[in-house]
């Protein structure tokens, strides 16, 4: 790009067509973009705003508070966010969805980065089989129901190791891994086995020192993977709500015709005139909807430098 | 790299006589670890209301899932806790066996020293697992005096289950080809030799708990294909008196409601997959006309926001559009509040009318700034010398974008479309699940949901067995194509 840009005093002329294309072309990227961000605005400022307005539709573009004569001003409050403590099973969820976010990704990294380093070496027993063994599984898997059927004979079902263990082998990974590695000179690794390093000790000591920037790639979109998990929890977990994850959770709320407001516990630390304001079905599903989107958005700007670079990997074939 | 005596205290030098205890070994050790996680071979199922698709595995860990179609006769205590922990212990007795006889398996491919040494692992571990065997055997014993004692032996229907014989069997090879192979392994004389291992198998080794945990959770389902050729309910078992051959396969086309239901189903499926592979050049269009914004911020700045909706969860893109399309979402409150137009309170979401188009719009919303990443990378890679010749030539724009932009893309662009082509029949279940309701189910109902829907909703396990089979099928047949197509054309594999 910035090659271009050195190169724009060379360009002809440009002429009437040139600006209006140009014009449209950013009109239409400035709708675009507009269309995807907005929504994500509206949520927030449905979550901070006063929670009648919000149920009237008073809450447009800016987050409106009540002022003393009713009157909506511009404003914003979190109690929203401070009486979800109150909303039933929502922490048993959130609980279980950081727990296999952290474990599911650390396990998953290590036994990419593992077999990733192994499927490198070429004196491996019968390599070059393994590996297919592996990749293949990328494309073609048994059904839905057979999978159920195996994870239920497992005992994987209503077990919070279902959230971990099947996850830890992952073929697309692996092969990026893999892609990278190659990419790393060979001698590095030749003088440590000459030094008599054992295997364990090169991948250790220089292989995953060296591939800490796809590691870390994987990590990010793991962890976003293993976040967003929604599918499983619906499929394994019948048995065992408390071990739902935070988006079937979400999933529940956004289904459920009852006044969500009732489902909330009596008592509590928080002010009975926060706890009024959650009696607000739509406002808990906001709330909760934005409490699982703020940890992407967080995430988001470290793993915008991974994009790239994650996706042309994926594109080198292994 | 491996000198000819070492090649020989490697064992690959070794009489064929003395190599067959050592395969044979081996490959029982193999077995009796797959036959662990292989229900049919369980013999812990000492009582057929045991749940029949428990493995050894499950048996020793999961109290819940062996006991879970007992209700009655635990509450009755027609079988005492006692007993079934008992079984449950010795489950996990014989999986301690099969494991040392692993260890030996493992070392056996070391040399002399280690092959010697790992050989007293099994012939620990095969009496380990006759003990587990053995106090399968008196759990049963327990039940059955129990079950007499309560008078209600018909009830809790004891058996011992043909895996306990097989087992035996394994513990019994496992023991005696250790032996011979042991007996026939000469004590390493040279107190210098350390227990070695020839790299390629230590490699192996390494990789095995992956290999493993691949064929568990990726292989292993396979196995649930047999449920397509039985009647089988949920928890039930299945076995010769319910095997009905392809009975469900021509099912799917002598009933006519399931053949009206898969129509229907195929005909979304394939509308909306191939509504995605129409639009499959929307991000190429979005990427051609992000190069031609001169501004790198804004490219950068446009590029940041429209990737966001790639990375929430389609639960979530539900959740914002209930906030901006329900009754009380944004549209209605902005036409009513700010339009001022009266009796605006449509739930958009309810409407069943151009589903397959919200479903595509969605989809484009959520994913075309990401799949345009890969093409925006693609065009950074073309050679600007390209265009600075084109633009000598007294090429324009347009021809610019047209006959070189579009060309140095199009690779790329094939390898997209062959691999949508060869998933046209998965577009997944998430979006449509959560999209779907009681007025658009007709119309959403893709096959991946369809099967969900008959297979967990409403425990017709053969038939979405079945369903399920073809799909795979289908789906695998479909790829080779597409990759055969790809190697023709552009002499490359995609796969």
């Amino acid at each position: 790009m910035s090659k271009k840009e050195q190169n724009a005093p060379q360009h002809i002329k440009r002429t009437t067509g040139d600006w209006i294309f140009d014009i449209a072309v950013i009109i239409f990227f400035c709708i675009f973009t507009f269309i995807c961000i907005f929504p994500f605005y509206y949520l927030l400022i449905n979550t901070i705003s006063d929670n009648d307005l919000v149920t009237s539709g008073r809450v447009n573009f800016f987050p409106m508070l009540k002022n003393a004569e009713g009157n909506p001003i511009f404003g914003v409050q979190v109690n929203n966010y401070v009486a979800l403590q109150n909303v039933q099973d929502l922490g048993s969820s959130v609980l279980v969805t950081v727990a296999r976010t952290l474990l599911g990704t650390a396990l998953m990294v290590i036994t990419s980065a593992w077999a990733g380093y192994l499927v490198t070496k070429q004196k491996m027993w019968k390599r070059s089989f393994w590996y297919r063994f592996l990749v293949v599984t990328m494309y073609f898997n048994a059904g839905l129901v057979p999978w159920y059927m195996n994870m239920l004979m497992m005992g994987l079902t209503d077990n919070f190791l279902a959230y971990i263990i099947p996850g830890m082998v992952a073929p697309y990974n692996i092969i990026l891994v893999k892609t990278y590695i190659e990419s790393i000179p060979s001698s590095l690794e030749e003088s440590a086995v000459i030094d008599g390093a054992s295997t364990l000790k090169v991948w250790l000591k220089i292989i995953l020192p060296l591939s800490v920037p796809i590691l870390a790639t994987i990590a990010i979109f793991g962890a976003v993977g293993n976040w967003n998990s929604f599918q499983d929890s619906l499929l394994l977990m019948n048995n065992r709500p408390d071990l739902y994850t935070l988006q079937h959770r979400l999933y529940i709320y956004l289904n459920s015709s009852s006044n969500l407001g009732a489902m909330m516990s009596q008592g509590g630390t928080i002010s009975e005139q926060a706890a009024q304001s959650m009696l607000n079905q739509r406002v808990i599903q906001y709330t909760v909807s934005m409490v699982s989107i703020i940890p992407i958005l967080l995430v988001y700007p470290f793993m915008q430098r991974f994009f790239v670079k994650g996706i042309m990997l994926g594109a080198v074939k292994g | 790299m491996v000198s000819a005596p070492q090649r020989a205290l490697q064992g690959e030098d070794m009489p064929l006589s003395r190599r067959l205890p050592l395969w044979v070994f081996r490959i029982a050790a193999l077995l009796a670890g797959i036959a662990m996680f292989f229900p049919p071979a369980n013999p812990g199922r000492i009582s057929e209301k045991i749940n029949a698709s428990a493995s050894l595995f499950t048996n020793g860990v999961s109290y819940g899932t062996i006991t879970n179609s007992m209700g009655r006769i635990l509450r009755s205590q027609w079988i005492q806790d006692a007993d079934i922990t008992l079984l449950m212990i010795a489950c996990v007795v014989v999986m301690l066996g099969v494991i040392l006889c692993g260890v030996g398996g493992c070392m056996s491919l070391g040399n002399r020293k280690m092959r010697r040494r790992g050989f007293t692992f099994p012939l620990i571990g095969a009496p380990v697992m006759a003990a587990g065997l053995v106090l399968i055997r008196l759990s049963y014993n327990k039940m059955i005096a129990h079950g007499e004692e309560v008078d209600k032996l018909d009830k809790i229907n004891m058996m011992i289950p043909s895996g306990f014989w097989v087992f035996c069997a394994f513990a019994g090879l496992l023991f005696l080809t250790a032996l011979i192979a042991f007996l026939t392994t000469e004590k390493e004389t040279d107190p210098a030799v350390k227990m070695e291992m020839d790299e390629k198998y230590r490699l192996f080794l390494m990789m095995l708990p992956v290999i493993l945990l691949t064929l568990i959770f990726a292989y292993l389902p396979i196995w649930g294909w047999r449920f397509a050729f039985f009647d089988y309910t949920p928890g039930g078992s299945i076995g010769p008196d319910n095997y009905v051959g392809f009975k469900w396969f021509s099912f799917l086309f002598s009933d006519p409601a399931t053949t009206k239901d898969l129509i229907r189903v195929l005909r979304n499926t394939l509308v909306m997959s191939g509504l995605g592979i129409a639009t499959s050049w929307l991000p190429i269009a979005f990427a051609v006309l992000l190069a031609e914004v001169r501004s790198t911020k804004f490219q950068r700045f446009v590029q940041t926001f429209t990737t966001i909706p790639n990375f929430i969860s389609w639960v979530l893109v539900y959740a914002i559009a209930i906030c901006i399309f329900s009754t009380d979402g944004f549209i209605n409150s902005f036409l009513t509040n700010v339009m001022h137009v009266s009796g605006a309170n449509t739930n958009y979401l309810q409407v069943a009318d151009h589903t397959w188009l919200k479903m595509l719009l969605w989809g484009t919303w959520k994913g075309v700034g990401w799949s345009a990443i890969v093409y925006i990378a693609g065009i950074a890679g073309i050679d600007q010398q390209l265009y600075e010749a084109a633009k000598v030539d007294g090429a324009n724009r347009f021809r610019c974008i047209w006959h070189i932009t579009i060309p140095g893309l199009t690779p790329t662009y094939m390898v997209m479309l062959l691999m949508s082509i060869a998933g046209i029949l998965s577009n997944g279940m998430e979006q449509y699940l959560v999209f779907s309701n009681a007025m658009n189910k007709d119309v959403i109902e893709v096959l991946d949901l369809y099967v969900y829907n008959i297979g967990i909703g409403q425990n017709r396990i053969s038939l979405s067995t079945v369903v399920g089979i073809s799909k795979s099928l289908i789906g695998i047949t479909l790829l080779f194509a597409a990759n055969g197509i790809s190697k023709t054309i552009r002499g490359e594999s995609i796969i």
